[in-house]
Order: structure tokens, then C-alpha cells, then sequence
């Protein structure tokens, strides 16, 4: 992933990706969901009124319905473990996806780099997963968000 | 309340989601589980030969883990 061409405010984001959701929810690899969760946190897209808490109440909840579609509950089992060393992020596929997808924006709009609200456009761009299944949860329309990008 | 019965769900959407969650159930379960072990005395040896993978692939997967959190994390 190029991340020369994207602008400091989407480094970051990346970043808080890793350092903030990722790594405190016991995942080694950032996700699209994490990417989600720090675009929603960052001063940037503050405009769009997405609400960080009301998002990871949302993919909690996503979670719980995955696993009680197949029978299973897990609501007595403990948190994820922190993860506490400082290591290099790592890119799930997901997380790639959406990255890819925010660049490919950025080039139709012939923009030079790559900024926080393209990141976010990759990352809405999904038709499945747990990033458009969480949003319908919390009852954020997608279309209308990304009209206003 | 009774569990409902485990059976693939109707909406592939549900059923595919379901896996994603299972794959990070089984990622807790194991985290846990591997951590409760090695405090109980395990060898990495021994939490490899319940798991069904080598103690390489354990150690590798774990040891940074379980040493930040402050947990022996011996060779043995």
C-alpha cells in the first residue's frame, strides 16, 4: 500500500487504526471495522456526526446476533486481552479492500492525496462485512453519508 | 431460554457473518484458554499437543502476547 501519497490526517487515522481499536480489542491486524472506528473519531469528519461510541455499541452488537444466528452464545466469556506491544500494523484483507477503494476515489477525483474522507469512502464502499452490517444497526444510512463526502 | 438448534442460516449474508464471528470467538477462547494454561504450569509443549499444532506455531502465535501481559513466558 502506497502510504507515501496519503495525507498526514489519513496516516494517522491508519495509525489510530492500529494503536487505538485494533490493538485494544486483542486484534494483531486492523480491520475495516477499526478504520471505521477511527475516521468516526477523528476531528476531521467531526461534520458528519458519526458517534464512535454509538458505532462500537453497533459491531458489538453485530457480533452477538452473527453468533446467535448459528446457536451460539458467548455473552459470559471475557473481553479480548489488550494487546500491549508496539509492533508495525498489519492490514487484514478487509482493511486493504477499503484502502484500495478510498485510493481509487481519490484518483476519479483527481485528487493528489489521499485524505481522511476518502479513507471513509473506501471504507462505506463495502456491500458486505461487518462495516455495512454494523451501520444498519445503528441506523446510519449509507447512501445519504456518502453523498455528503 | 433453550439454545436454538445450530443450523446454517438462510440469509448467506447471516451465515458468512457468522463465520467471521466464530473465527474471533475460537481467536478468544484461545487467548484465554493458552494464558489460563501457562499459569497453571503447561509447558508450550503441552498447550501445542491440545491445540493439535506445534509448538513453534503456539509459541510464536502467543509468547509476545503472554509476556507483555506479564506471564511467564519459559521456553520450556
Amino acid at each position: 500500500m502506497a502510504l507515501e501519497r496519503f495525507a498526514k490526517d489519513a496516516r494517522a487515522v491508519v495509525l489510530a487504526a492500529y494503536q487505538e481499536e485494533a490493538r485494544s480489542r486483542g486484534s494483531g491486524a486492523v480491520e475495516a471495522e477499526h478504520l471505521l472506528l477511527a475516521l468516526s473519531a477523528h476531528p476531521s469528519l467531526r461534520h458528519l456526526g458519526l458517534d464512535h461510541d454509538r458505532i462500537e455499541q453497533a459491531l458489538d452488537e453485530e457480533e452477538e446476533r452473527s453468533l446467535a444466528a448459528v446457536g451460539v452464545s458467548a455473552g459470559s466469556l471475557e473481553s479480548p486481552t489488550a494487546l500491549a506491544r508496539p509492533r508495525r500494523p498489519t492490514l487484514a484483507t478487509s482493511a486493504k479492500l477499503a484502502l484500495q477503494r478510498g485510493l481509487a476515489a481519490a484518483q476519479r477525483r483527481r485528487d493528489r492525496r489521499i485524505q481522511t474522507h476518502h479513507l471513509l469512502y473506501g471504507v462505506l464502499a463495502a456491500d458486505h462485512g461487518r462495516v455495512p452490517r454494523a451501520l444498519r444497526i445503528a441506523g446510519i444510512d449509507v447512501e445519504e453519508l456518502r453523498a455528503r463526502l | 431460554m433453550p439454545a436454538p438448534p445450530a443450523a446454517v442460516p438462510d440469509d448467506p449474508a447471516d451465515a458468512l457473518a457468522a463465520v467471521g464471528a466464530l473465527r474471533r470467538l475460537a481467536d478468544r477462547v484461545e487467548d484465554g484458554g493458552v494464558a489460563r494454561a501457562l499459569a497453571d504450569g503447561w509447558s508450550w509443549g503441552q498447550v501445542a499437543e491440545a491445540l493439535g499444532v506445534t509448538r513453534q506455531a503456539v509459541h510464536k502465535k502467543h509468547a509476545r502476547r503472554l509476556s507483555a501481559a506479564g506471564l511467564k513466558s519459559g521456553d520450556r
